[in-house]
C-alpha cells in the first residue's frame, strides 16, 4: 500500500492556547497508481490532514499511524518527507518575497535529489526541465523570474503549485483544493497538467468541495469526510451524489 | 560637570596613554575620556551600547594599525577607490584620518574593520563632499568576533553633493558603526543603508544623525537586521531638520528579525524637525520568522537550516541591493549568504 493511515488522532493547539482534537480516528489507504478524492464541508479537517501527513508543526499525531510506502513516516521532518516523494498543493499556497520562483525550485530539488543520495542537477539541465515544463503549463519564464507567489493572482499561485510538481515529480501528491481560485480554462490547465502525472507508479489525494474538478480528475475512489473522520467511501458516482444532496446527511452521523 | 571624582577603568587608562601628544580628533578623545570615562549606559547616545563595560578586559595601550591609506589627509582622484583595512590589536587604540572628494568627483571607499579579542578601537574619518562631489562608502565589520570596534565618521556635504552609505556588520563584543551627517540640502542627496546580522553574544549598533541644513534635500535611511539567540541588535537613527530646512523629503525605516526569544533589539528612530514644510517619516518593525513560509518551503524539501537562511537573506539583502559596485555588491552579498549558512 503507497499510503496507509490508520485510526489517526490529531490534535492543535489553539491560539489561546487550548488542545482542539482535529482528526478523530481517521482511516485511509491509497495504492500505487490510483487517485483518490476526498470531499467535506469546511471544518471537517481536511487541511489539517495535508498538514499532519506532511509534518507540519503544530499538528500533533495523538493516536494512530501513518505509513507510506510502507515505512512509518509519523516522526518525519517535513523535509524527509518530501524527499520520499511527499507533495502537498497548498490551499493557500505562501509568499516568499525575495526568493526568485527559479531559484527556490532549483535549491528545492537539488535539495530532495542530494537527500536521496542522486546528484545535482545542473544550472543548464535544470533550465531545460523548467522551460519544458511552464511551457505545458502556460507559465512565462517572467513569471518564474519573480519572488514566489508574490503578486500573483489566486489562479496563478495554483497553476505555480502544479508547476513545482511536474518539476519535483514527487511520488504522491496532496491537491488540498487546488481548483478553487480557478476559471474554467485555468481549471483546464492545471487538471491537464494533474492528469500528466498520473502514473502507475503514483498515487494522488485530491482534496477538493466540488464536482468540477473531479470532471477533468476522474477519481478511483471518493471518501466523504466529516469531523475528523472518513464516513463513508465509494466510487465516482458519489462524488455527484454529494454535488446533488449535500452533505447533510453524513453531518448527522458523524457528530 | 565634575571631574574630580572620576577614577579611571583600567581601559580609560590605557586608552588615555595611548593617546598621550596626540592632536585633533585624537586628542579630543582623549579628553573626553580622561573628563568623562568611556560612555556607559547612562549616556543617553549610548544607553543600550555600554562601551566601558564591553571593554572590561583591556588594560593596556594597543594599535590600530590602517592599511591602505598613504596619508592622514587625502584628496582622490575622480574614480579612485580606497580599499582601507582597520586591524585593532589587543589594548586600547584609535586612529583617524581626513578625505575631501573634491567639486564633481566621484570615489568609492570601502572600510574593513578588525578587531582581535582583548581590543577596542576607535576610527574617525572626517569626510568632506564639496559640491557636486559623489561618495559611495562601504563599512564591514566582519572580523571582530571578540574585539571592540568603534567606527565615526563627520561627513559635510556640499549643495548638489551625494553620499551613498552602506555598512554591513555582523557585530562584534561590541561594534558600532556611527555616522554623522552635514546635509545642505539644495540638490544633495543621502542614502545610507544597514545591514546586521547577529550570532550569539555578538552585539551591532548603527548609529546615525543626519542634520538637514538648508531646503529641498533628500535623505533615505534603510536598515535591516537579525539577531539569534543573545544576539543583540542596536539602531539609532536621527534626522534633524532645521527651520531653514523646508522641502526637505527624508524618510528612515528600520526593520529586524528575532530569531529567538533570546534575541535583543533596540530601536529608536527619531525625528526633530524645526521646518513646517517638510515630507519625513520614519518606521519601525521587530518580527519573527515566517514559520508558515518556513514549513511552505521545508515541504519542497529544503532542509530547515536552508530554508531559514534564505528566508533571512532575502529579507535582510535589500539594503546592500544599494550598492553601486556591482563586484562589491556581490562580494557583499555572498559574505551575508556564508554567515546565514554558518549561524547557529
Ligand atoms: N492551527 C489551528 N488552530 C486552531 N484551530 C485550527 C487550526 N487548524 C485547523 N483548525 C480548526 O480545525 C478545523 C478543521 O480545519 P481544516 O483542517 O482547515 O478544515 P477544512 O480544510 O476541512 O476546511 C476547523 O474548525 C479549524 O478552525
Ligand atoms: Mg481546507
Amino acid at each position: 500500500m503507497m499510503l496507509k493511515i490508520e485510526n489517526l488522532h490529531c490534535k492543535v493547539e489553539t491560539a489561546d492556547g487550548e488542545e482542539k482534537p482535529i482528526l478523530k480516528g481517521l482511516s485511509l489507504e491509497v495504492p500505487a497508481g490510483e487517485v483518490h478524492a476526498i470531499m467535506g464541508p469546511n471544518g471537517s479537517g481536511k487541511s489539517t490532514l495535508s498538514y499532519v501527513l506532511t509534518g507540519r508543526e503544530g499538528y500533533d499525531v495523538t493516536g494512530g499511524a501513518i505509513a507510506f510506502g510502507g515505512e512509518d513516516i509519523g516522526e518525519m521532518e517535513p523535509e524527509e518527507r518530501a524527499a520520499k516523494g511527499l507533495y502537498l498543493s497548498f490551499q493557500y499556497p505562501v509568499e516568499i518575497p525575495g526568493v526568485p520562483t527559479i531559484t527556490f525550485l532549483k535549491e528545492a530539488l537539488n535539495a530532495q535529489r542530494k537527500a536521496r543520495g542522486e546528484t545535482e542537477v545542473s544550472a543548464p539541465e535544470f533550465m531545460k526541465l523548467i522551460r519544458e515544463k511552464a511551457k505545458q503549463l502556460g507559465v512565462s519564464m517572467d513569471m518564474l523570474k519573480r519572488a514566489v507567489n508574490v503578486g500573483f493572482s489566486g489562479g496563478e499561485k495554483k497553476r505555480m503549485e502544479i508547476l513545482q510538481a511536474l518539476v519535483l515529480e514527487p511520488k504522491f501528491l496532496i491537491l488540498d483544493e487546488t481548483d478553487s481560485g480557478l476559471d474554467i480554462d485555468a481549471l483546464k490547465t492545471v487538471s491537464d497538467g494533474v492528469n500528466a502525472l498520473r502514473a502507475p507508479d503514483r498515487g494522488m489525494l485530491v482534496i477538493t468541495h466540488y464536482q468540477r474538478l473531479l470532471d477533468h480528475i476522474t477519481p478511483d475512489r471518493v471518501h466523504v469526510m466529516a469531523n475528523g473522520r472518513i464516513v463513508k467511501s465509494g466510487g465516482p458516482e458519489l462524488a455527484r451524489e454529494l454535488e446533488a444532496e449535500g452533505y447533510d446527511k453524513y453531518l448527522g452521523e458523524a457528530a | 560637570m565634575t571631574t574630580a571624582a572620576l577614577t579611571h577603568t583600567p581601559a580609560e587608562q590605557a586608552l588615555i596613554e595611548a593617546l598621550q601628544g596626540a592632536t585633533g580628533w585624537r586628542a579630543q578623545l582623549r579628553e573626553a575620556t580622561r573628563e568623562q570615562g568611556l560612555p556607559t549606559k547612562r549616556n543617553e547616545l549610548w544607553k543600550w551600547s555600554d562601551l566601558r563595560r564591553a571593554a572590561n578586559d583591556v588594560s593596556a595601550a594597543g594599535e590600530l594599525v590602517v592599511d591602505g591609506l598613504d596619508a592622514a589627509f587625502l584628496r582622490p582622484d575622480d574614480g579612485a577607490r580606497l580599499n582601507l583595512t582597520l586591524t585593532a590589536k589587543p589594548g586600547a587604540s584609535a586612529a583617524d584620518a581626513e578625505v575631501t572628494v573634491p567639486a564633481g568627483h566621484a570615489v568609492t571607499l570601502v572600510e574593513h574593520y578588525r578587531a582581535e579579542a582583548g581590543a577596542l578601537g576607535n576610527w574617525h574619518l572626517k569626510i568632506t563632499l564639496e559640491t557636486g562631489a559623489r561618495l559611495d562608502r562601504v563599512c564591514i565589520a566582519a572580523d571582530a568576533p571578540d574585539g571592540v570596534f568603534v567606527s565615526s565618521a563627520e561627513i559635510v556635504l556640499a549643495p548638489g553633493a551625494v553620499l551613498n552609505q552602506r555598512t554591513l556588520d555582523f557585530g562584534a563584543k561590541l561594534s558600532r558603526i556611527e555616522t554623522h551627517i552635514t546635509h545642505p540640502g539644495e540638490g544633495a542627496d543621502v542614502d545610507l543603508g544597514g545591514v546586521y546580522l547577529l550570532d550569539a553574544k555578538h552585539h551591532a549598533d548603527t548609529t546615525t544623525v543626519v542634520h538637514h541644513t538648508g531646503p529641498g534635500g533628500q535623505t533615505r535611511q534603510l536598515v535591516k537586521g537579525a539577531a539569534a539567540s543573545h544576539g543583540h541588535g542596536v539602531f539609532q537613527g536621527k534626522f534633524i531638520v532645521d527651520r531653514a530646512a523646508q522641502q526637505t523629503d527624508a524618510r528612515m525605516t528600520h526593520r529586524a528579525l528575532m530569531l529567538d526569544d533570546r534575541a535583543e533589539i533596540d530601536a529608536k528612530p527619531e525625528l526633530e524637525i524645526y521646518a513646517d514644510d517638510v515630507q519625513c517619516a520614519h518606521g519601525n518593525a521587530l518580527g519573527a520568522i515566517d514559520e508558515t513560509a518556513l514549513f511552505y518551503m521545508r515541504q519542497r524539501g529544503l532542509p530547515a537550516p536552508k530554508a531559514r537562511a534564505l528566508l533571512i537573506e532575502s529579507f535582510l539583502a535589500e539594503p546592500l541591493d544599494g550598492i553601486a559596485d556591482e563586484s562589491l555588491r556581490e562580494t557583499l552579498k555572498g559574505e551575508l549568504r556564508n554567515r546565514l549558512e554558518a549561524l547557529s
